[in-house]
């Protein structure tokens, strides 16, 4: 049982991955995508694309400070 | 650094290693002992040297290029001005004028200026380990004993961003700056309730004016997170790469074992990740530049 919270960590950090690398995936994919349909508005899709890009990689940061906080705060 | 926690407590404890690495020093043991003035202790840790010596670098190398400039004849800048002179604009044009607007961009870029500067220049110096350096130099040429000044600086050397403070300031400032915005733009009765549209029924806003309330407070906290985690996660990342030199080295009892994992493994690794580290501090300092645009921007031009 000592070690359980490792465990927890762990499986959580998979699932940060798994969900930070979908997002980031779909949202590369769809403008790659776009751009290579227009390429005269890569300008304006690559900007639309990084704010929310960033967003998404907040919430995984945030989520692994948690996981952090999890193993050092036993 | 390693070695030292090695041999003090008898084998390598990697967590205990890289949370000492990557953690600020304690106020109990600072590098420059200061008095306590106003119940605010003074003294100087790591992450405060390493924020003061990324101070008043940027400080003297944009104030020498920026006097040079002015004093030579032609308009055309030449080296390093150059190269200050492209980011300057680069931020205001592709930064702050697209958010915040052509009225107030020339209100708002010297402050966001200075955010990206600044953040560069902690983050960057982070990546360089001039205190290792010097660490390298006191164990084997100088040997100077365990209380000495220099013998503190060692624990020096990471990134001042790393810490969560220093960024919760900065985020402060942000704060304070799309409030600043806001009563600018609108007047400060008008900027609150800007935060909320207006002409919806009233049980919406029930919903609404906690949800906003949330927000504003959200975002700077968002900011902090952001930035201190990716640079304390890029030194958690190289070191505990490089530990399994350690690991290996105690598992097998061997230290050729230790150095083959090195060679084989963790130095590929660390060089990998330090050239991503590279990436990630240019990126950081221009997320935080760009949300704070961003931010201050949604309270000038209320979009509802």
């Amino acid at each position: 049982m000592e070690v359980l919270h490792y465990f927890g960590a762990a499986i959580g950090l998979g699932l940060i991955v798994i969900g930070a690398g979908m997002g980031i995936g779909r949202f590369t994919a769809a403008a790659a995508e776009s751009i290579a349909r227009q390429p005269a508005a890569a300008d304006k899709i690559t900007a639309a694309v990084n704010l929310p890009l960033f967003l998404l990689e907040g919430v995984a940061i945030l989520a692994e400070v948690f996981v952090l906080l999890i193993v050092l705060m036993k | 650094m390693i070695v030292e926690t090695g041999e003090k407590y008898g084998g390598f404890d990697a967590g205990e290693v890289i949370i000492g690495h990557v953690s600020n020093t304690s106020v109990h043991h600072p590098i420059i002992e200061l008095p306590t003035l106003f119940g605010i202790n003074f003294s100087v840790t790591k992450h405060v040297l390493m924020l003061w010596i990324a101070a008043s670098l940027l400080f003297v190398l944009v104030t020498w290029a920026t006097r040079k400039y002015l004093k030579q004849d032609r308009p055309i800048p030449t080296g390093f001005m150059n190269a200050l002179e492209a980011v300057v604009q680069f931020i205001r044009d592709s930064i702050v004028l697209p958010n915040v607007g052509r009225k107030f961009v020339n209100t708002w870029t010297p402050l966001i200026l200075t955010f990206f500067f600044f953040i560069l220049t902690a983050n960057v110096l982070g990546l360089i380990p001039i205190f290792d350096l010097i660490g390298v130099l006191d164990r084997f040429v100088l040997h100077t004993d365990h209380d000495s000044f220099l013998n503190h600086m060692l624990h020096g050397g990471t990134t001042a961003t790393a810490n969560f403070n220093v960024t919760a300031a900065l985020a402060t400032i942000t704060f304070l700056s799309i409030i600043a915005a806001g009563t600018k733009a609108h007047g400060f009765i008008k900027h609150w309730k800007n935060l909320v549209p207006s002409g919806l029924a009233w049980p919406v806003y029930i919903l609404l004016i906690p949800i906003e309330l949330m927000g504003m407070l959200v975002k700077p906290f968002a900011l902090t997170m952001r930035l201190a985690a990716n640079m304390t996660g890029g030194h958690i990342a190289i070191l505990s790469i490089l530990s399994f030199v350690f690991i290996f080295s105690e598992l097998f009892d061997s230290a050729a074992a230790g150095v083959g994992v090195g060679l084989a493994v963790s130095v590929p690794l660390a060089v990998g990740i330090s050239a991503l580290e590279i990436i990630v501090v240019l990126v950081q300092a221009y997320v935080f530049t760009l949300l704070t645009a961003v931010f201050i921007g949604m309270s000038v031009n209320v979009h509802h």
